[in-house]
C-alpha cells in the first residue's frame, strides 16, 4: 500500500523537474487581474523578512552552464542575472542586465551592460565575463548547452580545441562594458538562445578553468559551482543543506537595487501535499498548487491565489504510423475524428477541475506565435456524429460485436502515459471510455516515465498513442518538436521528439522560415505568419490531439507583497518583493 | 569470540559481491535511458551532445566492461559521479546518512521504551481490559499503512492545531544544532516510523514473557519466596529479552526501509528519499552508491546483533 503512494509522488515530481529550465527572469501576458500588486503599489515597501519557495525537487547545482531542471534554474537565475530578459507579459526580449541591438544584416548584435552591474565583490561587469561564460560552455563535457552557442562564429573551433577564444565575441577596446556577438547564420531564436540565460560567469572565479589548456572537469567539478561566492543576481548564496533547503541572503551590491527582504529560502519538500501543508501553515511563503487543491485552499483565509494560462500544454500524441490499429492513425479522417469525438470541456472538468482551455494547435494564448486569427483554426468541437461519419468515410463500419472494422482488421488502440501522474492516468482512461463510445477498443496504460520516453525519442514503435505534456520555451521556435529532422530513426541511430511520425514538407519550410528566414527578418510580424501556417497545418492534420493548456494555480501568502507571477516568470521583480508584517 | 566474528566477516565478502552484480544488473536492464531521460528537458541538444553525454560517463562500453570499471572504481572508493548533480555519489549519498539514522534511532528508543513495557504488562494483567487494548493496538499498529496516518497526522497536529512542523527537519532560519526544533520536526516522523516495531515488540515480549511465566524455574523462585518484582525482573524479563534482540537486527532493516515512506510524507531528507528520487531519475552511480552503502550497513547491523545475542545466549557462538 505505501509503495504506490509514494512513487506516484515522485513521478509527478521527477516529470516536473523534466521541464525546460529557461533560467531566467522575465516573464509574459497575464489572463487575471492582479489585486495584490495593484494594493501593494500605494503602500511603502517594508525591509526585512523572509520569503520561503517551496519546491518538490531539490537543486542540482548552481553553476549555469550545468543547469538542466525548473529548481535549479530558479536558483541559478536568481543568483546570475541574464543579459536580456523575456518579457514576462510577452516573451519578447527585453534588455536587463545589458542593453542590445542588431545590425542591419541580422548577423551581429551588440551588448552594453549597465554602467551600475557590479558582481557581489565589486567588480564591475564586463563583456569578458560574458566570454568566460561561453568560454566555459564549449569546454563542459557535462553541459547540454552546447547547441545554443554553436551558430556563434568560432565557437565550435574553440570546442575542438582549434582556437584560443571564441572569434565572434569581441570586445569592445574603449569601453570592456560593451561587446559584440557575431553569428555564423541568421538564426531568429539565437538572441534569446544566447543571451537570456545566467551564462555571465564571474571571470576572477571562472576563468581559470576555461584557458585553452584546461580540462572539461576543471569547469565541470569546479567547486563553486556549488558553492557561489561571486554573483550578479537580487541575492547572493549563503547555504545549501541538501535535501532541504537552500539558503540565499539579499544583494545590497544588485545593480536594480538590494532587494527588500533580507532572505530567500529555495525549501525541498517531498511532494504537493507537503506544499499544500506547508502554505496553509506559513511554513512556505509561496508556490505553485495542483488543481485538486484549489477548492481546499480557497478555503485558507491566509493567502491568495493568481491564475493565469500556462506556457505548455497537455497533449494525446498519435503514432501516425502505428500498424496496431490496422494503420487506422495514419489516416487524417480518422485522427480528426479522433478530436470531435472527445468532450474535451468534460474532460478539462473531469481531469484538472476545469483548470485549462481546450487547446487545438501548437502554439499557446500567452505567446507572441499564438494565431490571432482563431477562426482560422478549426476548434473541433465536440461531435459525436461528425466523427461516426469521418470514421466511416475513412472505411470504419462496426462489427457484430460494436468494434471498428476495416478489411477484417479491429480498431484497437492502447493510450500510454506515465504512471503516477494522476493528472494525465485519469485523462487516459476518460479519453479511451469516449473512444470506446466511438467503436474504438481502446484502453489506458500507465507506464514508467524512464521507459516511455526512451521509447519515444529512439523510435520503439510499440506506442499507439501517448499522454504527455510540453513545456514550451520562451522562444516560439518549434523546430525540435515539430520539423521532420526530429522523427526519430534507430537504423540511423536519429532520436528526437518527432514521435508522431508525422511530416510535410509546408509545414517544414514554415519552421524554417521562422527559424533561419531567406530574408534575413527575424521581425515578430514576419515570423508570425509563418506559425500561422505552420499551426494551421497542425490543426488540419491533428497529429497530436492537442488537448489543453492548463492553469497555473499560483499560491502565496496574503502578506507577501509585489508578487505578481507571469506565465514567462515568477520572480522578475523579486528585489521589489516585501513581507506585510 | 574473534574468530566469530572474523568468520561473519569474510562471509560479508560474497553478499557484498551478490549485492553488487544483482544491484549493477537491475538498475541497468530496466527500461529507459538514463541520458536520453536526462536530456528530456533540453530542447536544442543535438545527437552528438546526447553520444558525447554516453562517452562521458562509459555509458557506451559493453555491460560487463561497464561492471569491471565500476566494481574496480568501487575497490579504490569511487563510485563515480550522479548523473544529475555532477559530484560524486558516495559522498552525496553520505550526507544523507546521519539524517535517517537520527530518525531510525529515535524510532527504535520509542519501540522498545514504549513496546517492551507494554508486552509485559499485558502478560502479567492476562485476559483483562489492559491486555485487550494492547494486543489491539498490536494489531492496529501492523495493520494502519503509515504513510496514512502520517497525512492524517499532518492534517490533525500540523495544519488544524499548528502544535508541530508539516514538513523537514528544521524551521528555515533555525540553526542546524537547535535541538529543540529538530525534536519538534522529528516527533511525528519518529512516532509514525515506530509504530510496526512497538506492535511487534509487545506481541513478541507478551508470547515470550507467559512463556517465561510458566515455566519451571520461574515456579521455583517464587517457591523460594523470592519477591514478585524480582522474579518478574531478574528471572522472567531477562530471559523473555532474548528475541527482542534477535528482532533487532531485522528492525534496524526494517526501520531503514521504513524511512523511505516516512521521508517522503514528513520531507524528512534522508537516504531514502534521496536514493528514490534517483532512481526515478536513474542516476545510476548515486542508487549504485546507495545500495552497496546500505548493504554494508545492514551488514554490520547484522553483525553487531549476533555479537549481542552471542553475549546474552553463549550456544549462539557454537552455532
Amino acid at each position: 500500500m505505501h509503495h504506490p503512494r509514494s512513487r506516484r509522488v515522485l513521478i509527478a515530481a521527477f516529470a516536473a523537474s523534466m521541464l525546460v529550465a529557461t533560467a531566467c527572469t522575465s516573464g509574459t501576458p497575464n489572463t487575471s487581474a492582479s489585486p495584490s500588486a495593484a494594493a501593494s503599489a500605494t503602500e511603502t515597501p517594508q525591509d526585512g523578512g523572509r520569503i520561503i519557495s517551496g519546491s518538490i525537487s531539490d537543486i542540482a547545482t548552481m553553476q549555469p552552464i550545468l543547469v538542466n531542471d525548473t529548481a535549479s534554474g530558479e536558483v541559478a537565475g536568481l543568483l546570475y542575472a541574464v543579459l536580456i530578459s523575456a518579457d514576462p507579459k510577452t516573451g519578447e526580449p527585453k534588455p536587463n542586465l545589458a542593453t542590445f541591438s542588431a545590425s542591419s544584416d541580422g548577423l551581429t548584435y551588440t551588448f552594453e551592460i549597465d554602467p551600475k552591474a557590479n558582481w557581489s565583490d565589486g567588480k564591475p561587469i564586463i563583456g569578458q565575463d560574458y566570454l568566460t561564460g561561453v568560454l566555459a560552455v564549449g569546454k563542459s563535457a557535462k553541459t547540454v548547452r552546447k547547441s545554443s552557442f554553436t551558430t556563434i562564429q568560432g565557437f565550435q573551433d574553440w570546442v575542438d580545441g582549434k582556437a584560443d577564444t571564441i572569434s565572434g565575441i569581441k570586445i569592445d577596446s574603449s569601453n570592456p562594458k560593451k561587446f559584440t556577438v557575431t553569428l555564423t547564420k541568421v538564426t531568429c531564436p539565437a538572441l534569446l538562445q544566447i543571451a537570456n540565460n545566467s551564462y555571465t560567469l564571474p571571470t576572477q572565479v571562472f576563468g581559470k578553468y576555461v584557458t585553452k589548456a584546461s580540462k572539461p572537469e576543471d569547469i565541470d567539478n569546479a567547486p563553486e559551482n556549488v558553492n557561489p561566492q561571486v554573483v550578479s543576481g537580487p541575492f547572493t548564496f549563503s547555504e545549501w543543506r541538501k535535501g532541504d533547503q537552500v539558503i540565499l541572503k539579499k544583494n545590497p551590491n544588485y545593480f536594480k537595487g538590494a532587494p527588500h527582504v533580507d532572505e530567500y529560502v529555495f525549501k525541498v519538500v517531498a511532494n504537493t501535499a507537503a506544499i499544500t501543508a506547508g502554505l496553509k501553515t506559513g511554513e512556505i511563503t509561496y508556490s505553485t498548487i495542483a488543481a485538486r487543491d484549489l477548492a481546499d485552499m480557497q478555503t485558507v483565509d491566509t493567502v491568495k491565489i493568481q491564475k493565469y494560462s500556462s506556457l505548455g500544454y497537455t497533449f494525446i500524441g498519435w503514432d501516425t504510423q502505428s500498424n496496431a490499429a490496422g494503420a487506422a492513425l495514419s489516416d487524417k479522417r480518422v485522427r480528426q475524428a479522433l478530436a470531435y469525438g472527445i468532450d474535451m470541456d468534460a474532460v478539462i472538468k473531469s481531469v484538472v477541475f476545469g483548470e485549462a482551455i481546450a487547446h487545438v494547435a501548437h502554439h499557446v494564448p500567452v505567446q507572441w506565435a499564438y494565431p490571432s486569427d482563431q477562426s482560422a483554426l478549426n476548434p473541433y468541437k465536440f461531435d459525436k456524429n461528425k466523427a461516426q461519419q469521418l470514421l466511416t468515410d475513412a472505411g470504419w463500419t462496426k462489427g457484430s460485436d460494436g468494434i471498428l472494422q476495416k478489411d477484417g482488421k479491429k480498431f484497437t488502440m492502447t493510450i500510454s502515459t506515465n504512471s503516477g501522474n494522476t493528472e494525465r492516468e485519469t485523462l487516459a482512461q476518460v479519453a479511451a471510455d469516449q473512444y470506446k463510445q466511438l467503436g474504438i477498443d481502446a484502453k489506458a496504460a500507465p507506464e514508467a516515465f524512464q521507459g516511455l520516453v526512451t521509447k519515444l525519442t529512439s523510435g520503439d514503435k510499440t506506442l499507439d498513442a501517448t499522454i504527455i505534456g510540453w513545456s514550451l520555451g520562451t522562444e516560439p521556435d518549434p523546430y525540435q518538436i515539430w520539423h521532420s529532422s526530429q522523427i526519430p530513426d534507430p537504423a540511423k541511430n536519429v532520436t528526437g521528439f518527432g514521435f508522431t511520425y508525422f511530416k510535410s514538407a509546408d509545414m517544414d519550410k514554415a519552421i524554417e522560415e521562422a527559424r533561419t528566414p531567406s530574408n534575413g527578418d527575424c521581425s515578430t510580424a514576419a515570423r508570425k505568419k509563418q506559425y500561422d501556417t505552420f499551426n494551421k497545418i497542425l490543426n488540419d492534420e491533428q497529429p497530436y490531439n492537442f488537448g489543453y493548456v492548463p492553469n497555473v494555480l499560483a499560491t502565496a501568502q496574503k502578506s507577501l507583497q509585489g508578487w505578481n507571477p507571469q506565465p514567462f516568470s515568477t520572480l522578475y521583480n523579486v528585489e521589489q518583493w516585501w513581507i506585510k508584517k | 569470540m574473534r574468530t566469530f566474528i572474523l568468520r561473519r566477516l569474510i562471509y560479508a565478502i560474497p553478499t557484498l559481491i551478490g549485492v553488487s552484480i544483482i544491484t549493477f544488473a537491475i538498475i541497468r536492464l530496466s527500461p529507459g535511458d538514463p541520458i536520453r531521460l536526462y536530456t528530456f528537458g533540453a530542447r536544442d541538444i543535438t545527437q552528438e551532445d546526447i553520444e558525447a553525454l554516453r562517452h562521458v560517463y562509459g555509458l557506451d562500453k559493453p555491460l560487463p566492461l561497464q561492471y569491471l570499471d565500476w566494481i574496480w572504481r568501487v575497490l579504490h572508493g569511487d563510485f563515480g559521479q550522479s548523473f544529475i548533480y555532477h559530484q560524486d555519489a558516495a559522498q552525496l549519498f553520505i550526507q544523507y546518512i546521519p539524517n535517517t539514522i537520527q530518525l531510525a534511532l529515535v524510532a527504535l528508543a520509542i519501540q522498545l521504551v514504549v513496546g517492551v513495557p507494554l508486552g509485559v504488562v499485558a502478560a502479567l494483567k492476562r485476559g483483562t481490559w489492559v491486555d485487550n487494548v494492547v494486543r489491539v493496538f498490536g494489531v492496529a499498529g501492523h495493520a494502519i499503512p503509515s504513510f496514512w496516518l502520517g497525512l492524517v497526522m499532518i492534517i490533525v497536529f500540523a495544519v488544524q492545531l499548528r502544535w508541530l512542523p508539516s514538513q523537514g527537519i528544521l524551521t528555515v532560519g533555525a540553526d542546524q544544532w537547535d535541538i529543540l526544533d529538530r525534536i519538534k520536526h522529528m516527533l511525528m516522523p519518529a512516532v509514525v516510523l515506530s509504530l510496526t516495531g512497538i506492535a511487534q515488540y509487545s506481541r513478541i515480549l507478551r508470547t515470550e514473557t507467559l512463556d517465561v511465566l510458566g515455566q519451571d524455574f520461574v515456579r521455583t523462585a517464587h517457591a523460594k519466596g523470592l519477591r514478585e518484582r524480582t522474579v518478574i525482573f531478574v528471572h522472567a524479563l531477562r530471559n523473555a529479552l532474548i528475541p527482542v534482540v534477535t528482532a533487532l537486527g531485522g528492525i534496524l532493516a526494517g526501520l531503514i526501509g521504513g524511512a523511505l515512506v516516512i521521508e517522503q510524507v514528513f520531507s524528512w531528507p534522508g537516504i531514502g528519499r534521496f536514493t528514490f528520487a534517483a532512481a526515478i531519475a536513474k542516476d545510476y552511480p548515486i542508487i549504485e552508491a546507495g545500495t552497496m552503502i546500505s548493504a554494508t550497513l545492514l551488514i554490520i547491523s547484522y553483525l553487531l546483533r549476533d555479537i549481542a545475542y552471542a553475549i546474552v545466549d553463549p550456544r549462539i557462538k557454537a552455532a
